[in-house]
């Protein structure tokens, strides 16, 4: 059962549209004589502004009809050039709606003039059955096609003003907003993510070699021989060696210290030299990028390359970062077996930081490699 | 005791056996994940599994899923857990059934190596080992209804070690008080606490482990 109060929206949505194409179709003539005189009237330099200034006020028109009718919102701040070149296809497709609502009418005169004929009797008059089959069904038909070439018409409408005008301000900050919340969203989910991995790289490495530790040292307060009683202690002092160590690398990777201090060069030269694979690194930034892009890019590549030594049995990996314009971009390249995918747990993390940066962030991994990881990230 | 180790990180797994080969425990197999530890102990019917909760491949409750299948099909092996936290939910599936020859501690509690073997033994001998913080987080929730906010310092205390698996004895010298003293302090706190008092000591740790739990 449809929702009464939602048909009659529907409904009034409906007529609301089939009346702003109607003015479309009244105004069109006009467009159709003062394209055709204003673009001879081009030919002499001196009348162009006053011609432009005509066609952004007739565009002006077309453009609050449609906002107002067909509920689509167009800037405003279009030069009287653009609004000629509109006006061209604008008045061809409303000339188009005309000729859909004569067909429209020419259906209701005959209909009108059918029935009224059955109502006395002198229908279908010497007319066999399949004739009255077949004017009742070219009527049910052309009604059909002129009701989809109505919403046809609409639509081109919504899109060639789109074209030209572009979305206005309010529809520009309503996308913005949108934008915003799902990245706000992300930044939070991939901030989860981080802590994640924290919690599990400080168990599965530290937390274990502390008990270790302790095991050690627990062994060796029990044990009744002074020997092996200082074979323990020297393991566990080896030990809180390799706790330290797994600490630090832990501390690390929770943060890289290194890009406050020196940047990201450096702390990329360190990520180089970390990597269980060669990494080749090319750096190209002659200014440092604001703090906030040189975290995204950092991580970018740290996590890219976790990820191909993780997954992608890679020989070699290049890391290029360098400047684009008003742009970073970082490119992570390697010769695995390819087969990355962005959904996957540590590639989504990536793409939802880049997300909230405002950059773009692309993975092509065709099966068999290479795989390319690619983050362009603004720096304004 | 013939053992078997249930334990995915091979430092702290080797560390174990070598401990438990020290206090001259036969560690009749080591593994690294719950099919392992299955199979292993349907094969070789150890007197005690320990076993890690988080393994491969999931790294979520492959240890506790293990041992509660351990529990239902051989209810004559102890189980000891090993968990990196306290999960009330884990240590509430362990409880039920029958609720002997059952331990469940943190894992830095291996650390503590005689507290560690203590549970160990306790668990083989037909006992039961909660870790003391497994504990204490059961008893924090005082609320007006709790019948626990009826007890007395002491006897919170004496709920404390008791639910940890010790005996009278045992009890009585941790908090350096006469047998009959624990005696008497357990009986009130049963009173308070509308349990019958039973002989078997692990049977009314688990009594009232399922009775915080609940």
């Amino acid at each position: 059962m449809p929702d009464p109060a939602a048909t009659r929206r529907y409904l009034r949505k409906m007529l609301r549209g089939t009346l702003g194409v109607a003015i479309g179709a009244a105004t069109a003539f006009a467009e159709f004589f003062y394209v055709l005189f204003g673009g001879i009237a081009l030919a002499i330099p001196a009348l162009r502004p006053p011609v432009f200034a005509g066609a952004r006020a007739l565009s002006e028109v077309e453009r609050r009809r449609i906002e107002k009718y067909l509920g689509a919102e167009n800037a405003t701040d279009y030069t009287g050039r653009r609004a000629m070149t509109y006006l061209v296809p604008r008045c061809v497709i409303g000339l188009f709606s005309t000729g859909i609502f004569l067909l429209l009418g020419y259906g209701v005169v005959i209909g009108t003039y059918v029935a009224y004929q059955k109502a006395f009797g002198e229908w279908p008059g010497e007319g066999s059955l399949s004739d009255q089959i077949a004017t009742v069904g070219l009527g049910v038909l052309l009604l059909f096609l002129s009701a989809q070439g109505l919403i046809g018409i609409a639509t081109l409408e919504r899109k060639l003003a789109r074209r030209f005008f572009g979305p206005s301000k309010k529809e520009q900050l309503r996308r913005r907003v949108s934008e915003l919340a799902t990245s706000r969203a992300e930044v939070v989910e991939a901030v989860n993510g981080e802590r994640r991995r924290i919690e599990r790289d400080l168990h599965d490495g530290v937390q274990q070699r502390l008990v270790a530790l302790g095991m050690l040292l627990g062994r060796a307060r029990r044990t009744g021989d002074p020997d092996h009683a200082s074979e323990l202690l020297r393991q566990a002092h080896e030990e809180s060696q390799r706790a330290l160590e797994d600490l630090r690398e832990v501390s690390w990777r929770v943060y890289p210290i290194a890009l406050d201090s020196d940047g990201l060069h450096p702390a990329l030269e360190a990520l180089a030299e970390r990597s269980g694979v060669p990494v080749n690194l090319r750096v190209d930034l002659p200014e440092r990028p604001p703090a906030a892009i040189e975290t995204v890019v950092y991580f970018v590549a740290s996590e890219a390359v976790t990820n191909t030594i993780k997954h992608a049995a890679a020989t070699r990996i290049d890391i290029e970062a360098e400047r684009d314009g008003d742009r970073v971009r970082v490119r992570i390249t390697d010769d695995g077996t390819g087969g990355a995918r962005e959904s996957g747990g540590g590639l989504s993390g990536l793409a939802r930081r880049v997300a909230a940066a405002d950059g773009e962030f692309t993975v092509d991994s065709p099966l068999g490699g290479p795989t390319v990881v690619t983050a362009v990230l603004p720096c304004e | 005791m013939r053992v078997i180790l249930a334990e995915d990180s091979t430092l702290l797994r080797e560390g174990l056996v070598r401990l438990l080969v020290e206090e001259g425990h036969d560690v009749v197999a080591s593994v690294g994940d719950g099919e392992a530890l299955l199979s292993t102990t349907a094969a070789y019917q150890p007197d005690v599994i320990v076993t890690d909760v988080r393994m491969p491949p999931t790294h979520t409750d492959e240890g506790l899923r293990a041992a509660l299948e351990i529990r239902k099909r051989w209810p004559e092996i102890g189980v000891l857990v090993l968990s990196q936290y306290v999960e009330k939910r884990y240590a509430a599936d362990l409880i039920t059934g029958d609720g002997e020859r059952v331990g469940y501690l943190l894992k830095d509690r291996v650390a503590q190596v005689g507290e560690f073997l203590d549970a160990l033994d306790r668990v083989a001998a037909g006992g039961a080992a909660f870790d003391p913080e497994v504990v204490r987080r059961l008893l924090a929730r005082t609320t007006h209804t709790d019948p626990l906010a009826k007890l007395t310092a002491r006897e919170r205390e004496v709920l404390e070690k008791m639910a940890q698996g010790h005996t009278n004895a045992g009890i009585a010298e941790s908090l350096y008080v006469s047998q009959s003293a624990v005696e008497k302090h357990v009986n009130a706190l049963f009173d308070k606490l509308g349990l019958a008092n039973t002989a078997g000591y692990s049977r009314r740790v688990l009594a009232i482990l399922r009775y915080l739990g609940s």
